[in-house]
């Protein structure tokens, strides 16, 4: 049977299913036997649970970790927050994977109604956010912070529909799909924030946006983020950041800087990326690392600890998946984990698309509200 | 052994492989001090962290307890801790360098470093020491060649050293040189 005949027999027949993105093409995950609903309790021991059988393509656990498990992790305590009671985290056993290439071609059938998206912060209040942490970087208190802003709107839709049609424009080297009973997850994630083989560990952060317009190639674009210092400095956080956070589980010496600052090209934009590399320390566990890299620092800002307070504060509603991680820890105690951004989170027939974009000392309340709709235009436009 | 003290920074772990390279590091939050790994030291490191001197008086009291027994270095809010507790005024500054390179200069023939040396450092700070300032044993050995902020100070008699940028920083060309000669000195 044809691969992608058999991508949408598995859609129909109402069987939870996962694709993510790998190297060539997707790796399409199925037949859960397990499926673990995380909570702050069982968390650590899911993460420290050994397995014996390793040698199988499907030897793993896949799924996600919302942002508050994230942050009780590593004991930051979130204030009672406007909450859609979604799961904080699920992962889940495939027993069967399936490699597809990567031209998703699968049409709904039916016609899809879409209605308009509402915001959660308007300009003006936006800009109030903005001037008060504009006052904290002054006195010290963060050098960076990103403001989520989440965009809703009511509708049924069919994930597989949607995700086919942003994977057609928006190859993003971590995208993923979840289609599970109650709800489903689509995302163009751009961002992989480990990626673990034995004692190896890489992280590539992206710090930068710009809006692609028919003026602007890749080469310009770069030159743009050269110049542009707001971006610059920006970045150079997140790198010392990150470097930081491997630090605490790499060997002395072994972070280094693979790629510094260059470009990346999307549909709708370009992003300014680093890649950094190191050799874990001997007696690091997967729990060290997790608690050491998430959430991932590019889309928090910095210092975490003291910015995640701040923002945790500021911030009316729960982020759910919004920079949270999704991804496979294997059996052989390998990992591959994203930064969930650029995502559509569609549960109790809601759709939620969340952005943020950073205050810095210099940059200016009415670009980044752009900015952030800039982010999220690529999947609004999927409900039109 | 080195003793880094952290503020809850998201750069101190940078700062203690830097360190790792000349002697055994460890490394405690500011509210988790261990004290026989703060006696058996023979360095003692303030890291950088957000916020300002004030609010961190375990920090201050540690400066002041060892204050000429032990060497002790701050880096970035570090920096600021030791001027803090030597009675100077730290204060929010006009333009605000977070992920800048700049380059800074020995002004100072006091230094360990020669005058006139230039060197291109990577900075995260939002206040500054506010200048004059005048303590005994205590010079302002490197300014921001642009601003003129200072950068570093030295006081070779009681071996005690600040950084106001990040050595640890990727933007800091030759940092582990600058830390080399600090910690033989």
């Amino acid at each position: 049977m044809n691969k992608q005949n058999q991508l949408s027999d598995i859609h129909h027949s109402g069987t939870p299913y996962i694709i993510y993105k790998s190297k060539s093409g997707f790796d399409l995950y199925t037949d859960f036997s397990k499926k673990i609903i995380l909570n702050n309790k069982n968390v650590i021991n899911f993460i420290n649970k050994k397995y014996k059988n390793n040698k199988k393509s499907t030897d793993l656990f896949i799924g996600f970790f919302g942002y508050e498990l994230l942050n009780n992790l590593i004991n930051i305590k979130i204030p009672i927050q406007k909450n859609i009671n979604f799961p904080k985290g699920i992962f889940y056993k495939p027993e069967k994977r399936i490699k597809i290439n990567n031209k998703l071609k699968y049409k709904s059938s039916n016609d899809f109604k879409g209605s308009k998206f509402k915001i959660n912060i308007d300009t003006n209040s936006y800009s109030r956010i903005f001037k008060k942490f504009k006052k904290k970087i002054k006195s010290g208190e963060t050098y960076q912070i990103k403001i989520c802003t989440k965009y809703k709107t009511k509708s049924k839709i069919d994930p597989l529909d949607f995700f086919s049609r942003l994977s057609q424009t928006n190859l993003a080297p971590e995208a993923f799909m979840i289609r599970d009973k109650n709800y489903s997850i689509i995302s163009c994630s751009p961002e992989n924030l480990i990626t673990k083989k034995g004692y190896n560990i890489s992280t590539k952060p992206i710090a930068g946006t710009l809006k692609k317009t028919k003026l602007i190639n890749k080469i310009k674009a770069l030159n743009y983020f050269k110049k542009n210092l707001k971006e610059t400095k920006e970045h150079n956080m997140i790198v010392d950041m990150e470097r930081n956070d491997l630090a605490r589980i790499c060997k002395v010496g072994s972070v280094k800087l693979f790629k510094q600052k260059i470009v990346e090209e999307y549909k709708d934009l370009y992003h300014y990326v680093s890649l950094i590399k190191g050799k874990l320390k001997k007696n690091i566990k997967n729990i060290d690392i997790i608690k050491a890299m998430m959430p991932g620092g590019s889309v928090i800002g910095c210092p975490k600890i003291n910015t995640l307070n701040l923002l945790n504060h500021q911030e009316k509603e729960n982020r759910n998946i919004y920079t949270g991680s999704f991804g496979y820890l294997k059996f052989n105690g390998d990992m591959r984990f994203n930064i969930i951004i650029r995502s559509i989170l569609n549960f109790k027939n809601i759709s939620e698309i969340s952005v943020a974009s950073g205050v810095v000392v210099d940059s200016n309340a009415r670009h980044e509200f752009n900015e952030n709709y800039i982010k999220a235009k690529a999947l609004i436009d999927l409900f039109k | 052994m080195i003793y880094v003290i952290d503020h809850n920074d998201s750069f101190t772990h940078n700062v203690v492989h830097q360190f790792s390279l000349f002697d055994k590091v460890e490394c405690d939050n500011y509210n988790n001090i261990n004290k026989k790994k703060l006696s058996e030291a023979s360095t003692i490191v303030f890291s950088p962290g957000p916020g300002n001197p004030k609010d961190y008086p375990t920090t201050s009291k540690i400066y002041k307890g060892f204050k000429g027994k032990k060497k002790m270095i701050g880096i970035c809010l570090g920096f600021q801790q030791i001027l803090f507790c030597e009675g100077a005024k730290i204060i929010e500054q006009k333009k605000i360098y977070h992920g800048f390179q700049s380059n800074i200069k020995v002004i100072n023939n006091k230094s360990l470093f020669q005058k006139g040396k230039i060197f291109k450092v990577g900075r995260y700070h939002s206040l500054k020491l506010k200048e004059p300032f005048k303590i005994n044993n205590f010079e302002i050995t490197m300014r921001c060649s642009e601003s003129k902020v200072a950068m570093t100070f030295e006081n070779n008699k009681d071996k005690i050293y600040g950084f106001q940028f990040h050595p640890e920083s990727f933007l800091t060309i030759n940092g582990n040189l600058l830390i080399k000669k600090i910690l033989s000195a």
